[in-house]
């Protein structure tokens, strides 16, 4: 423990004398919005799920599966919204699994989630080696004018289209939790399941709903991450690389609000791009250190906010009927 | 459609040889029931008696393994609450079925078929409340509410949609009288006015022979009695749901039906009355002499902003009950959980003969010998899943093992003797703690605590949702322990129970002790006061 606040207090150090230097970075603007963003898909879904009660830990699954079927359908049909679309439905093959099992089935539901992320990391890594999926990186749209602004212009107006795709899905889920029935019902499985159970609702099949949501949200950032994240040509293992459950993270620290979960996906983003972008500045640090950062970073934030006051207060906890 | 004047006659829900077997256990056996509209139907009978059961089946919350439901002549299948609510059968549920995160108009909302429109769904609920009295803001939330405003959410829930049956079931368990009182008087408008067939499942004599039109009595999951209210006195109905007499002074204060009994042999009770204050006066100054054992001394806790426990200091001697009274959410909970070792005082001081304990740390209180008999058994009370032994045992493995391992044979042998002290009807000692009746479960709790030879005992709700003859062991056992020398605090919302067991009594009122009795200058009326002192219907921060 005192050596990891050690090795933080290096990090920091040093961070902190590149502070200028980050801040004045275009990329590392690019940068991190880009992984904010990917980060934003998992999240806004995992924040669906943990609001009807489940803490999905096979996002990262989800994710992952999304992000090699995204990356094989791109090389098979070299068409970004079909790719994209594959990724989606992988998404929700991989959540329906976790949906039925532990909210049909009654099996842990972190037991069938660690089993899923172990499973589909295998299982691409398995295709993968006999169909290589090959991918070259959506060109950057750039929006005229506006992306010509100073150092933050490439990182808002200046990313490859799928990126966009963001823009309509937060507005969206907010609505559909917020404003819709469908969305009182999860609300109220997540709070008290016994209560909307009596009421009338279906319970495990509103979990079920939420996890698929989820799914596809998942599926959709995993195959945005391979189609326009970095220039990585294909799906590599260790792609996803616990994106996933840094967005767990993400709507831990946000306090199982939208809007705090978003700023989490920006802070952890952040700490991404500074691993990328600190060497390329001329910034010499740990490899392994720097490319651990962005969990330590995690670690610290959940242990500081995973308070129970703001949870959904039957978040985690399995369903069954009769018994209070 | 039958003719106006057959309809008229023609129940609103028929139950037939209704059974519903849990394992061997027998929960409703070939129940007739029938409900009439225009009439509340009060359906009577101990814990464990089938009446909760029964109601579930007519909510769909359980299917019956045999006998039909019919609606209006016509039969049904009732597979859930979604069925039932679409069937026009609408249920206030004993642990309502209100989620807290949302707001009043949401819950109403809530597993409706209707369209979703916010402005719509608050008039409803404005319309609904201003139709049948029962004021509430539609954009509160419901965690910050009192029981009392959250139950009249509930009502309106139910009502909105209409129902052409209600069930209640044991409405007034968290209510103030004067709430109710209210709850009562809309329901009978709801009877009256608009015909709907109301049951109404209680185990309070007093309210059963208020509220209703005619009583179903159930004993062990059958029918034992019908009859018309205006025909039925309260000792036989308590005969008649207990199987048994039963000792009607406690009984009867547990019910708080103890003015209905009374009556009858009013010069009798009075000369008792007279001869057990005599006695009482003497037993105090005796008790006054005795050391104090618990003394809490200005408490403080603040739990989310709110002070729950404000300068809190009560003493509690050797040998004596004192009660705690108050409106439920007034501190009552943090009290057990303190003593609980639950909690870390922010201020202030507990200590047992002038030890003085460490808040907060686990085993503390327990350390200093008090032992607690806590509000939730299933929640922290007892484990569900073990056996009765080793639920016995729980807290003091230690006395059953030798080296770390447990000697099984020791603990059987001392759970059966437990049992047997005790008079715990299960199984055997191996038996899953889950499958004792309620009154049973406590006794469980009770022994384990009291088999520890307890130099203070916390009693917090120590008769909640037990049946007669459970209360009256209960009562006894307090009052066994406290004259074998043991410092009780009776921590209750039951008014009638507090006065029935304790010697000096103390009122809670936003997590401050705000007066202070001696049992016999406490009536009902300067009790009642000191209650209503603090305004009833929206009592403390506590459960905001």
């Amino acid at each position: 423990m005192i050596g990891m606040i050690g090795m933080m207090g290096v990090v920091l150090a040093s961070a902190a004398s590149a502070v200028g230097d980050v801040l004045t970075s275009e990329a590392m603007y690019q940068s991190a919005m880009r992984f904010a963003i990917v980060l934003g898909f998992a999240a806004v879904g995992e924040w669906i799920a943990e609001r009807a009660g489940t803490l999905n830990i096979s996002i990262e699954a989800m994710m992952i599966g999304g992000a090699y079927s995204s990356a094989v359908a791109w090389g098979a049909f070299d068409n970004v919204p079909i790719a994209l679309a594959i990724g989606v439905v992988a998404g929700v093959v991989v959540s329906l699994v976790q949906a039925h099992l532990s909210h049909q089935l009654s099996i842990d539901q972190f037991v069938v989630g660690l089993t899923l992320n172990l499973f589909v990391l295998g299982l691409a890594l398995f295709l993968d080696s006999r169909w290589e999926a090959v991918t070259s990186v959506v060109k950057p749209t750039k929006v005229p004018l506006l992306h010509d602004i100073p150092l933050v212009g490439e990182a808002l107006f200046g990313q490859p289209w799928p990126m966009y795709l963001i823009v309509p899905i937060v507005p969206l889920a907010w609505w559909l939790v917020f404003r819709t029935r469908w969305g009182l019902e999860i609300r109220s499985v997540g709070d008290n399941p016994q209560s909307a159970d009596v009421s009338g609702i279906h319970v495990n099949r509103r979990r079920r709903e939420a996890i698929m949501v989820a799914g596809a949200c998942a599926g959709l950032g995993g195959g945005v991450l391979v189609l326009g994240q970095i220039s990585i040509a294909g799906y590599e293992a260790g792609h996803v690389g616990l994106k996933g459950i840094i967005a767990i993270a993400a709507v831990i620290f946000g306090g199982w609000t939208l809007r705090g979960t978003l700023i989490g996906c920006v802070l952890f983003g952040y700490f991404f791009a500074l691993q990328q972008t600190l060497p390329v500045l001329g910034y010499r640090i740990n490899a392994q250190l720097a490319a651990s950062l962005p969990y330590i970073v995690a670690l610290l934030v959940t242990a500081v906010f995973a308070t129970r006051t703001r949870q959904p207060r039957a978040l985690a906890q399995p369903f069954v009927r009769g018994l209070t | 459609m039958e003719g106006a004047g057959a309809s008229a006659l023609a129940p609103a829900v028929r139950l037939t040889g209704v059974t519903k077997r849990y394992g061997p256990v027998v929960a409703c056996a070939g129940v007739d029931l029938e409900l009439l509209p225009g009439e509340v139907h009060g359906i009577l009978g101990e814990n464990g008696a089938g009446k909760s059961t029964l109601m579930k089946i007519l909510i769909g919350l359980v299917q019956p393994d045999e006998g039909t439901v019919e609606l209006g002549g016509r039969e049904v299948v009732i597979h859930d609450p979604q069925t039932a609510a679409e069937l026009g059968i609408g249920m206030v549920h004993q642990h309502l079925s209100l989620v807290e995160a949302l707001t009043v108009w949401e819950n109403v909302l809530l597993g409706d078929a209707s369209k979703f429109d916010r402005s719509a769904a608050r008039r409803q609920v404005m319309e609904t409340a201003d139709h049948y009295g029962l004021e509430i803001d539609p954009d509160r939330r419901v965690g910050e509410l009192s029981a009392g405003l959250r139950q009249r959410v509930e009502l309106i829930k139910c009502l909105r949609r209409d129902p052409k049956i209600l069930i209640l079931d044991e409405p007034t368990s968290v209510l103030t009288p004067a709430e109710s009182e209210q709850l009562f008087t809309t329901l009978r408008d709801v009877v009256a006015a608009e015909q709907r067939a109301v049951a109404l499942v209680s185990h309070k004599l007093a309210e059963i022979l208020h509220a209703t039109d005619c009583i179903t009595i159930m004993r062990q999951g059958r029918v034992v009695e019908r009859s018309r209210t205006v025909e039925a006195t309260a000792p036989a109905l308590a005969k008649a749901m207990v199987g048994r007499d039963v000792s009607l002074r406690t009984s009867a204060a547990a019910f708080g039906a103890i003015d209905l009994i009374d009556q009858g042999t009013a010069a009798d009770q009075a000369l008792r009355a007279e001869r057990d204050e005599a006695a009482a006066a003497v037993a105090a100054s005796d008790r006054a002499a005795r050391p104090v054992v618990l003394t809490i001394d200005r408490a403080r806790l603040v739990r989310d902003g709110v002070t729950v426990l404000d300068d809190l200091s009560i003493e509690v001697r050797a040998g004596e009950i004192v009660g705690i009274a108050g409106v439920e959410g007034n501190g009552q909970r943090e009290l057990g959980d303190l003593l609980s070792s639950l909690v870390t005082l922010d201020g202030g001081s507990v200590s047992v003969n002038g030890t003085t304990a460490r808040t907060g740390r686990a085993g503390c209180m327990a350390d200093l010998g008090i032992g607690v008999i806590p509000e939730d058994r299933h929640d922290s009370g007892c484990v569900l899943d073990m056996s009765v032994a080793e639920n016995l045992m729980l807290d003091r493995i230690d006395s059953t093992a030798r080296m770390g391992l447990i000697d099984r044979k020791r603990m059987r042998a001392r759970a059966v003797e437990l049992m047997r002290e005790f008079d715990i009807q299960a199984a055997g000692p191996d038996a899953p703690f889950g499958s004792l009746s309620g009154g049973n479960q406590q006794r469980v709790v009770l022994a384990r605590e009291l088999g520890h030879r307890p130099t203070v005992l916390v009693a917090a709700q120590p008769t909640r949702g037990l049946d007669v003859g459970a209360i009256e062991y209960m009562s006894n056992r307090l009052r066994a322990a406290a004259d074998s020398g043991i410092a009780v605090l009776l921590i209750s919302t039951e008014l009638e129970e507090i006065l029935a067991l304790s010697n000096r009594i103390v009122v809670l009122s936003r997590g401050r002790a705000i007066g202070e009795l001696d049992r016999r200058e406490a009536t009902s009326e300067r009790l009642g006061l000191l209650l209503g002192g603090v305004g009833i219907d929206e009592p403390t921060g506590a459960s905001a």
